[in-house]
């Protein structure tokens, strides 16, 4: 029903924030793979230089998601001052999430320079955590809670 | 939540697994792309599997649900957003399993090649850069940002 009374204007910046969001989160889920089949096959170089550039990729999606939630933002005329509930949660999982997302980088490059066993596990843990903090997003945004 | 949000929820759980699996299949292929050794890039495309429950799982919450949901806000059927997302997500599932029929004959000879010496082959990268399949790759991942596209922006209603 929301999406019948949208005005036009808010379009193009929802597409942006929802088409980076699915791609982040596509990205997210093929650096977990990589990361747990790095777990498996610990001595494959491939997997470690594969899931930092694939990590890399999230950085755009990232960008483009952003973007377009400020752009909605401003869009809905929301002061800051009384938020709906999912707002607050979308923010916080996208802010919080960079810094996720940038500690994942740094594990991700640690990790495609020196074959460490500890790195596709650290990669693993923290990809989880963060593709579990956009999924509590997503539902929260789309249901519209509180 | 109500009833609306409910379907609403679900329809677009069923579109980031839709998306999200067809992001990690594309990106594999990619990475896949910049090996030449067979034994990687059969470990890399053997890796695609996982993407394909998400696929399959997104493409039918998105369909159903978004027809359901046409039917509970007492949008037509017959409007021109509905039925051209019902084509393209025919397309776009159409397309994608014949790139990625291709992109398992590529995993098969890989595998083949990785026990024979594991040394780059021609043949392999040549399948890998198949210009007709990969198109049909990008084009089921256009067809499917094209259908977000339509939800968000509903031309005709």
């Amino acid at each position: 029903m929301i999406a019948a009374v949208r005005p036009t204007s808010w379009d193009l910046p929802l597409f942006l924030h929802v088409a980076g969001a699915m791609t982040l989160v596509g990205v997210v889920a093929t650096t977990l793979v990589l990361a747990f089949a790095g777990v498996r096959h610990p001595g494959e170089r491939v997997l470690a230089r594969s899931a930092f550039l694939s990590l890399l990729a999230a950085l755009p999606a990232w960008v483009v998601m952003r973007i377009g939630a400020e752009w909605t933002y401003s869009n809905e005329h929301f002061t800051g001052h009384h938020d709906p509930t999912w707002l607050g949660i979308g923010f916080a999982a996208a802010d919080a999430g960079l810094i996720i997302l940038l500690i994942g980088v740094g594990i991700a490059y640690a990790w495609s320079r020196q074959l460490r066993p500890w790195a596709p596990k650290a990669l693993g843990g923290i990809g989880t955590l963060y593709l579990a903090l956009l999924t509590f997003a997503w539902l929260a945004m789309t249901g519209k809670w509180g | 939540m109500s009833g609306y949000h409910w379907l609403l929820t679900l329809h677009v759980t069923g579109a980031f697994l839709l998306l999200g699996g067809s992001t990690i299949a594309g990106l594999l292929s990619v990475l896949a792309l910049r090996s030449d050794r067979p034994s990687e890039i059969a470990l890399l495309l053997r890796l695609v599997r996982f993407a394909l429950p998400l696929v399959a799982v997104g493409s039918v919450l998105t369909l159903v649900l978004g027809l359901w949901l046409v039917h509970h806000v007492g949008y037509s059927y017959g409007t021109f957003w509905v039925w051209a997302a019902v084509v393209l997500w025919v397309a776009g599932n159409g397309l994608g399993k014949v790139g990625g029929e291709k992109q398992k004959s590529a995993r098969l000879l890989a595998e083949r090649l990785a026990g024979e010496g594991d040394a780059p082959s021609p043949e392999l990268q040549s399948l890998l850069r198949d210009r007709k399949a990969n198109a049909m790759s990008w084009a089921a991942g256009v067809a499917f940002y094209g259908v977000l596209a339509l939800m968000i922006w509903k031309p005709g209603q």
